[in-house]
């Protein structure tokens, strides 16, 4: 039987094998495969907030599909504005630089100010959840329901709390006053948190907002109407739609987020995109997304897969609605 | 009323068993109050993964520690090297700094470490008794009083300018402009950004403080050998500064009472916060002061107003979450994330269904108060070193660490040029005799006016006499009224009571 020694020249010998190996078989075995690298997402929003969970949480099983890690950086500021000049002026069109996105207030940005790129170089394709907007009241308020404030709103203008003035929520309340004939003086609060205070406070006489806040709001707000569908019942107070309510065909306002990429590494990189769409819709089928979702604390029921095509459908509707409102919007 | 004694004896016992998770948190508050940029927001935030796994008792002491050692951190390079950490403690160096200078460092951390932990310790029991009231507040603060609010903390302004009318009035009118940049609250519209998406919120506070106060402050520091003046005496540190910083503030201990209410009233309005409040004291301070010359000298009450209110504030952003479920600041924000994690649900029914933990938090908070004066006192007799260190060394290194934390709270480069930008504006202006405390006051207060002043006349269609339309703003308005001219009147009175005497020699 023959002994084998292990020498210094011996341990030499075979740590330059092993790393010459180490170092040769990626290149060898994913010469021409994607992704060979982490991909870099660009959020336009502050770290810690519910973007950041959200894409954690999606993430955390988006990577074992792809093989790679995802790297966000993140770029806050003007509404969103910011993070999506830098990505689209500064990060390179080759599908490893993504965008994660607010279809709905991001969106209409646009329509109120053009940015200083086409907003047709970049496009959405997989929506990750879908969260209604809702109009809610202070626990406290005289306003308990819908006939009270329609009511009261065709005698005096209500004073009505908003996120910002360019926000699918504030477009909700614009079509209510139009089909109801009722008065609404909309009043940006500056962020979710505010806005929640003004209808608790009686700053504001309601307010509306996306839905997610105002779950988290507990009982020092009611809810009375969601500009979309309720999919979330009691934590919403049960409040109808406003279709189902006022027989209008208004698309539902949301706040929804979705991965976006540049239209140039999407139409030079076929292959890549491909392998992005299908792996992205292959996490919607994991059942491990629910989990990692609940453990973010996210709200299951606003999980919700879009492919190319919705996200298009969206930002279209977004982008015509931004345009038919925007004297109200935006003071022009 | 025994059934919540019982809680409360209870609560007590539990957080005090929390020693050991007490007292290292109140070193990692000073330190990341201390770093400008840094705060107990986004220190919660990076060490969330850390919090979640915690239990929940732990982790409400934990984040509640971290939230009362950062706000007294942030005190301390005020003090030293005229670095606020925060916004709310942009006014502490107008009169702590001063006594840096004179050599009466350590005394001036000690004035503030007892005026900040009795000041947080004494509103959180006062919070405590009167939560139910309190929570009320916000329910009568809209937007009409807060500009009232605002425009007493503006009118210290007016106080610096008394020394030099013009010289003040053109850095306060010159700070407004600043704060103006950005887009407008109600339609997002760009003004005055010279096209930097960075602008677009507006001059971000951070870069905009540390470079006014602290990179300017390295730039004239340099000229010098050591910070403490040439004609201050020299000292080996000893107890008695200490001790002496510790009578100072005791024997003030009405003055740390009020000021701190201020602090406390101001915190439970929502979106209201310690930068408000540090600037509304130290102008009501002054205003009812015998000696209001002194302040911005090294004034032992200049100091403590700010440090107290700053404190009170803290106590007050949790009432309106605790009762309302509203967070009354950012950290507060951050808190309710936290606990809404571990199945919390803040709001009118927490106090019935998880009375330990509404009393928790307030518990937390005032055996965080009490340990930290007993373990943060000693250590004045070394920090105040810092003092001593020559410029030569001492200037790079302020500058290398405000342009950090410039960087730090958007992570953009912009704003460390910013940063260097206003401090070249900060020398300017030292060197030429014009205040940066009033070009700091308009650029942190008058974003917050116009926010207030706009909302209200959107609110009210245009139309400016809202602005009289409300009772406690008509109230508030009178106050206003009396706190500028009774100075005045006091000034008037002194003179009067003094002419005789100047007759006589």
């Amino acid at each position: 039987m023959t002994k084998t020694v292990f020498n210094r020249r011996g341990f030499l010998k075979g740590s330059v094998a092993i790393t010459g190996a180490t170092l040769a078989m990626p290149s060898i075995a994913r010469a021409s495969s994607y992704p060979e690298r982490n991909i870099n997402v660009v959020i336009p929003t502050r770290e810690g907030g519910g973007a950041d969970r959200n894409f954690r949480a999606f993430s955390s099983i988006w990577k074992t599909k792809l093989g790679v890690d995802f790297e966000p950086g993140f770029f806050p500021g003007a509404s969103g504005r910011v993070g999506y000049e830098v990505y689209m002026g500064k990060n390179d069109p080759d599908a490893y630089n993504l965008i994660f996105g607010n279809m709905g207030p991001e969106v209409l940005n646009w329509a109120m100010q053009a940015p200083s790129f086409n907003i047709d170089d970049y496009f959405y394709f997989g929506r990750v959840d879908t969260d209604p907007c809702a109009l809610f009241v202070g626990a406290e308020s005289n306003l308990q329901t819908m006939d009270d404030i329609i009511a009261e709103g065709k005698k005096r203008k209500l004073n009505v709390g908003t996120s910002r003035m360019a926000h699918p929520a504030s477009i909700g309340l614009l079509s209510l006053g139009e089909v109801t004939g009722a008065q609404f003086n909309l009043i940006p609060l500056s962020g979710g948190k505010n806005t929640v205070a003004g209808a608790v406070t009686g700053e504001v006489d309601f307010s509306v907002l996306t839905s997610g806040s105002v779950i988290a709001a507990g009982d020092a707000v009611k809810t009375l109407l969601v500009f979309g569908e309720n999919r979330v019942g009691d934590a919403l107070d049960n409040a109808p739609s406003m279709n189902s309510v006022y027989g209008t065909d208004l698309p539902e306002m949301l706040s929804s987020r979705a991965f976006g990429i540049h239209k140039k590494a999407a139409d030079d990189h076929p292959d890549r995109f491909e392998t992005l769409t299908r792996t992205f819709k292959e996490t919607f089928e994991d059942p491990a997304l629910l989990e990692a979702y609940v453990a973010a604390r996210g709200t299951p029921e606003y999980l919700n897969y879009g492919g190319v095509e919705d996200c298009a459908a969206f930002k279209a509707a977004m982008l015509e609605l931004g345009a038919k409102y925007k004297a109200l919007l935006s003071g022009a | 009323m025994g059934e919540t004694a019982l809680i409360l004896s209870e609560v007590f016992l539990d957080v005090i068993g929390y020693w050991w998770v007490i007292i290292p948190t109140i070193f990692l508050g000073l330190i990341v109050g201390g770093i400008p940029g840094f705060s107990a927001a986004n220190t919660i935030i990076i060490l969330m993964p850390l919090t979640l796994a915690m239990d929940l008792q732990m982790g409400l002491v934990f984040m509640v520690t971290l939230y009362c050692a950062a706000r007294m951190g942030a005190g301390i390079p005020a003090i030293l090297v005229n670095i606020p950490g925060t916004a709310g403690a942009a006014a502490t160096p107008l009169d702590g700094y001063p006594m840096a200078k004179q050599g009466k460092g350590q005394q001036a951390l000690a004035i503030s470490f007892v005026a900040s932990s009795v000041g947080g310790l004494l509103t959180t029991i006062i919070a405590l008794a009167t939560m139910p009231i309190l929570a009320r507040v916000g329910f009568y603060m809209h937007s009409v009083e807060m500009i009232v609010v605002m425009l007493f903390g503006i009118s210290l302004i007016a106080s610096i300018a008394a020394q030099d009318m013009l010289k003040g009035l053109i850095a306060g009118f010159f700070g407004l402009m600043i704060g103006a940049i950005g887009t407008d609250v109600v339609y997002a519209t760009p003004r005055g950004t010279f096209g930097f998406l960075e602008l677009y919120d507006g001059v971000p506070l951070i870069p905009a403080l540390v470079g006014l106060f602290a990179v300017s402050e390295a730039f004239i520091i340099i000229e010098k050998k050591v910070i403490i003046r040439e004609d201050a005496e020299p000292k080996n540190p000893n107890w008695h500064d200490t001790f002496e910083g510790v009578r100072i503030a005791v024997s003030r201990w009405w003055h740390i009472g009020w000021t701190s209410l201020i602090g406390l009233v101001i915190g439970v309005i929502p979106g209201a916060g310690a930068s408000i409040a540090s600037f509304v004291a130290y102008q009501q301070s002054r205003t009812f002061s015998k000696t209001p010359e002194k302040y911005g000298t090294g004034h032992a009450e200049g100091l403590i107003a700010p440090e107290s209110a700053n404190n009170g504030v803290t106590s007050g952003t949790l009432v309106p979450l605790l009762v309302l479920g509203i967070p009354g600041g950012a950290t507060a924000a951050i808190m309710l994330v936290v606990m809404q994690f571990h199945g919390v649900s803040f709001g009118p029914s927490l106090f019935e269904s998880q009375p330990k933990i509404g009393y928790g938090m307030f518990m937390a908070m005032a055996v965080a108060y009490f340990l930290m004066i007993l373990t943060i006192l000693p250590l004045s007799r070394y920090m105040s070193h810092v003092t001593t260190i020559p410029t030569i060394y001492l200037a790079p290194l302020i500058i290398s660490f405000t342009l950090v934390g410039g960087f730090v709270p958007r992570e953009y480069m912009f704003d460390m040029y910013l940063a260097l930008g206003f401090g070249v504006i900060g020398y300017i202006a030292r060197r030429t005799g014009y205040h940066v405390a009033a070009i700091l006051i308009g650029v942190i207060l008058g974003p917050l006016l116009e926010t207030y002043f706009l909302r209200a006349l959107k609110k009210s269609d245009g139309d400016i006499t809202t602005l009289f339309s409300s009772t406690i703003g008509n109230i508030l308005w009178v106050a206003l009224v009396i706190s500028l001219v009774l100075p005045i009147f006091f000034d008037w009175r002194r003179k009067k009571r003094n002419g005789p005497e100047i007759v006589v020699q």
